[in-house]
């Protein structure tokens, strides 16, 4: 059982660094709206890997499905993704529109824009993956990608 | 100069280390830089270091940028490896408070400047 434990804490140890990305945003949610109570401090890591796993899960699912009417909109989303873009400090608001390209206008280069990825994700609460992350290269595309995933049509 | 000119052949194809070309190493190098991304809060935290989350995040960007200009891809995909190591080693906390602070410290003494620390070191 040990054994066992040893095990899938080590095959969990490399992805841990994404599932805790998950984990504060679930926990967060969950305490907002149900009020669970969540013990991230001073918890070994193993514990928290297997717990949080199966929490960050439900806590997910239950943000979706408990409001299945609220869906942002196409302004919202590109309000959301404009702000995120001017909250990053690298870039100059002035210049910054949706059609601005990230690596070629604002002079960026690919780990300013791995985070501004980072922060998109934050913000809309889904993992992104590598091959559609590097051809999302002005606030236009992360737009369009988000809308298709939140299957919003104008 | 057949036997240079079929060493030279010999040369250009090496075994690959992980990676096959640029593309793949490149996923690879963002891939760890989003992984110590992600983990530097929880480092901060679990490790109580007496930096805060903006210097950490700084000085992962510090070392990403010591080997920006590396063009191998063998040499690319050991830097990960390595990498790799390091944040297996400080998500498990099989490091401690001094390991992690030793990114902090300059590995290189500064050259003394007045008279006398040269005259200590030796008027070098």
């Amino acid at each position: 059982m040990a054994a066992l434990v040893q095990g899938v804490r080590g095959a969990l140890a490399i992805s841990s660094c994404l599932l805790r990305a998950t984990l504060p945003r679930a926990t967060i949610v969950g305490l907002q709206q149900k009020g669970i109570h969540t013990n991230l401090c001073g918890v070994t890591p193993s514990a928290a890997l297997l717990r949080s796993r199966n929490e960050s899960k439900v806590a997910a699912q239950r943000w979706m499905a408990s409001n299945p009417g609220v869906k942002p909109t196409v302004v919202e989303i590109k309000d959301r993704v404009l702000r995120v873009c001017k909250d990053f400090d690298k870039v100059h608001a002035e210049k910054l529109t949706l059609e601005t390209h990230f690596l070629n206008d604002l002079g960026l280069d690919s780990l300013d824009h791995v985070e501004i990825i980072m922060a998109m994700e934050d913000e809309f609460g889904f993992e992104i993956p590598d091959g559609d992350a590097e051809r999302l290269l002005r606030p236009a595309d992360i737009v369009r990608y988000v809308a298709d995933k939140e299957d919003i049509y104008e | 100069m057949a036997s240079r000119e079929a060493v030279r052949a010999a040369v250009r194809q090496v075994r690959p280390i992980l990676s096959a070309d640029k593309g793949e190493a490149r996923k690879r190098v963002l891939n760890l830089y989003k992984a110590w991304y992600r983990q530097i809060p929880y480092v901060v935290m679990d490790y109580d270091i007496p930096k805060s989350v903006e210097q950490c995040r700084e000085k992962l960007r510090q070392e990403f940028e010591k080997h920006r200009h590396v063009t191998d891809i063998r040499v690319i995909d050991m830097l990960v490896v390595k990498g790799q190591m390091e944040l297996k080693e400080t998500v498990e906390i099989w490091k401690q408070k001094g390991h992690v602070m030793n990114y902090f410290k300059e590995t290189e003494e500064p050259k003394p400047t007045d008279f006398l620390s040269k005259f200590l070191a030796g008027h070098e």
